[in-house]
């Protein structure tokens, strides 16, 4: 499999707007656990907890203007702006002579929760069921993110949206992969978005973890390519997923994991990091034991990036990846990152990145 | 390089379930739309919807725990069960974990997220129960499949809207081509519900009794629902076990119109048309029969008409929709037409379009195969879906060689 290259990057989270703003923040805590903020001021509704991991200033009128943005969600404001800014890393001009072959994919688990919702419930308190904004009636499909993404940045290219949760990034870069190589397109940007809502914390209390971990909102967005031009850049060098039915996807992602070093032609030693998309990490940890099965024994250094950042769903991975190929030089930055996910059910992924 | 074929149909709709019934309303043109009766409908100007009304999931599914998935996912697991039956596909013959599931949706599991939105008017977020939550995740519409069926490959659930099926059939035959699997089951699922049928009547989109598309009356679409699932192989697995061949997938074109949320733009879609048959190595006078995206909405039927006119020349093929029969499907439309676009080639037919009944002086040229289905050689076909967010993707189908 020819490796796909990162040539730029994108992460918007609650430690800040810049990946490095993440990486610091992952630095300083050093496997603590970041407590959250009181996220008060952009929520009205009734929380589960005061605590979440927000952009309490995120604006992104003050980031994109006015002009295109006005039924923007949250969750399409981050995704967008962190396309921009993914491609502004990454240098490539988008014209004219290439905007057919720039496409985007981005990971979801149900777009925005809180404008599908908040639809919904229209149609319930209003005096009549039909009093529905039809401006806002894009904001409740999935692909609106990845739509607005599109129309702003003038990407032509192939435009998809993939669900999975934590699975999700996993997916987009497999789909990204594909793309690429089946030459329909040169580029893809690849990441995954989740907002923040009284919907989404309410959720996220209430799923298998109880609320561990407050949650948290952000997105993370790869400029990819083919391996043409790979010096000095970070590869992407498997993902693989695959199911486990009938309650057996601790295997399955021990044998995506193992998938994944043999498609890398990688040694478990060569493993340097390990990032799950947890959001407990006390008691027992059935995905960490899952991924270090497939390591023979090989305990890499672990991320785990909700500890950082709070329960970011389908940005987890994505935000985790972006937080990894930034942390400074100091310690060990050499060898592969091994990026794991359980989505819901069976669903399992695993990725190796070369940093 | 690989061939890809179809070899299973799984149609679950509001004209039929099953391949044989669904063929055979498909024939004689029936409609499957009536008085939405799955959420009330009474507050609304507009109340028809093409619902499934005898989904009977358990009648269907032999491993899925109903009690415990939502609507559109019971969609998608009976269609993929339906499919894998009729391929006659021993899944214990197949290696499971190069068998995928590549599913296609716009609203996900709609209901659940209508059921828990109802309870938090009423009582509040703590009153929301876990097991809504836990069914409301989109990834488990492609979940479903894969549990139904015991699938260990790929589980995918694609959301690009209105042409998320023609989406999944298009990865899932990369997958086949590229040697990564030697099965999938591709296609789409949405089930009805109350903020689709609102947004759309707002945004004038809904039609009150039926759906017309390229009638010079038409006035906007249905909403529908169902499952709607292929079983794809490559070449060399269906024909190692002796199977029935629909169909044979030659490739697909996507692109996106980067232009406006939810106006259809003809250029682009002109562009998609092309692209797709450069990927599958047709040209335009090859193609017999295009199964139309047809949403019957004035903008939407004119502007795929003028994209086909620019590209096919002033007599393109005979293009009919689908839609008049089952509504607008949404994440399951391109599907269900991938699957009528299968029977037109095998049993050698054009769908027709129903409740047609007048020229459209803007749509010189187009034969909407009106109101009656009509014998014809049928060796390839043009698969249209078209979506919010300008995702456009094509799928062209030949007969098997």
């Amino acid at each position: 499999m020819t490796a796909l290259t990162i040539n730029g990057l994108a992460a918007l989270s609650a430690a800040g707007d810049r990946p490095e703003a993440l990486a610091e923040r992952a630095t300083a805590l050093a496997g603590e656990r970041h407590p959250g903020v009181s996220v008060g001021g952009i929520v009205t509704e009734d929380l589960p907890r005061p605590e979440g991991h927000a952009l309490l200033d995120f604006d992104v009128r003050a980031r994109l203007g006015r002009r295109g943005t006005s039924f923007y969600d949250r969750a399409t404001a981050l995704a967008v702006v962190a396309c921009g800014d993914a491609l502004t890393d990454s240098g490539l001009t988008v014209d004219d002579t290439n905007r057919a072959r720039v496409g985007v994919v981005l990971g979801t688990t149900v777009g925005s929760l809180k404008s599908t919702s908040d639809y919904t419930r229209e149609t319930l308190v209003q005096e009549k069921p039909y009093l529905v904004n039809p401006m806002l009636f894009p904001n409740t499909v999935m692909n609106c993110a990845a739509g607005q993404a599109a129309i702003r940045h003038k990407l032509k290219g192939i435009n998809a949206t993939v669900t999975g949760g934590p699975l999700a990034f996993f997916n987009a870069l497999r789909y990204a992969g594909n793309a690429i190589r089946r030459g329909y397109v040169d580029t893809m940007l690849v990441g995954a978005v989740e907002e923040f809502s009284a919907h989404r914390a309410w959720a996220s209390a209430s799923g298998p973890a109880g609320g561990e971990v407050p949650a948290g909102e952000g997105a993370a967005v790869f400029v990819i390519g083919g391996g043409a031009d790979s010096a000095g850049r970070a590869t992407i060098c498997a993902v693989t997923t695959g199911y486990g039915p009938d309650g057996t996807a601790e295997q399955a992602l021990t044998d995506c994991v193992a998938r994944a070093l043999h498609v890398a032609g990688a040694a478990p030693t060569d493993v340097t990091l390990l990032a799950t998309s947890e959001t407990s990490t006390a008691g027992t940890r059935p995905q960490r034991a899952a991924a270090l099965r497939a390591l023979d024994g090989h305990v890499p250094a672990e991320f785990v990036l909700s500890r950082v950042a709070g329960d970011c769903g389908a940005a987890t991975p994505a935000l985790a990846l972006a937080a990894a190929l930034r942390l400074p030089a100091d310690g060990d930055r050499s060898g592969l990152i091994l990026l794991t996910a359980h989505g819901t059910d069976g669903g399992v992924g695993a990725a190796l990145v070369r940093r | 390089m690989r061939r890809v074929v179809v070899t299973g149909l799984g149609p679950v709709s509001s004209i039929g379930t099953g391949v044989t019934a669904f063929g055979a309303a498909l024939r004689a043109g029936r409609s499957g739309i009536s008085q939405i009766t799955s959420f009330d409908p009474s507050g609304f100007p507009y109340r028809n919807g093409g619902e499934v009304r005898d989904f009977d999931p358990a009648a269907w599914l032999h491993r899925l725990p109903t009690d415990r998935w939502g609507r559109s996912s019971q969609f998608a697991a009976a269609a993929a069960r339906l499919a894998a039956e009729d391929a006659k596909l021993d899944l214990d013959a197949v290696d499971r974990t190069r068998a995928h599931a590549v599913i296609g949706t716009t609203s996900g599991e709609s209901v659940v997220l209508e059921a828990l939105t109802a309870r938090l008017v009423e009582a509040g977020f703590d009153a929301v129960p876990p097991q809504l939550v836990e069914q409301l995740p989109a990834g488990r519409l492609a979940h479903a499949v894969s549990e139904e069926l015991g699938l260990r490959g790929d589980s995918l659930t694609l959301a690009t809207a209105c042409s998320a099926s023609n989406y999944a059939i298009g990865y899932a035959y990369d997958l086949l081509v590229s040697g990564e699997s030697d099965v999938v089951f591709a296609g789409g699922a949405d089930s009805v519900c109350r903020w689709a049928h609102a947004g759309f009547y707002r945004l004038g989109a809904l039609t009150e009794h039926a759906c017309a598309p390229f009638d010079r009356d038409r006035s906007g679409i249905i909403t529908g629902e169902g499952g709607a699932v292929l079983a794809l192989e490559t070449w060399e697995h269906a024909e190692a076990r002796g199977a029935h061949v629909y169909a044979e997938v030659l490739g697909y074109g996507l692109n996106c119109d980067a232009n406006h949320p939810v106006a259809p733009d003809r250029d682009s879609i002109a562009e998609c048309i092309r692209i797709a048959h450069r990927n599958a190595g047709v040209t335009p006078e090859q193609v017999d029969y295009i199964c139309a995206h047809g949403t019957g909405t004035p903008a939407n039927d004119l502007v795929e008409a003028q994209a086909v006119l620019e590209v096919f020349g002033a007599n393109p093929p005979p293009i009919s929709s689908i839609k008049s029969m089952i509504g607008h499907t949404m994440g399951a439309a391109s599907g269900f037409g991938a699957i009528a676009s299968a029977l037109a080639i095998e049993q050698g037919f054009l769908p027709p379009t129903i409740n047609w009944s007048h020229p459209d002086p803007q749509l010189t040229g187009i034969d909407p195969v009106p109101n009656e289905a009509r014998p014809a050689t049928v060796r390839l076909v043009q698969n249209n879906g078209f979506a919010f967010g300008g995702n456009n993707a094509i799928v062209l189908l030949g007969a098997a060689r």
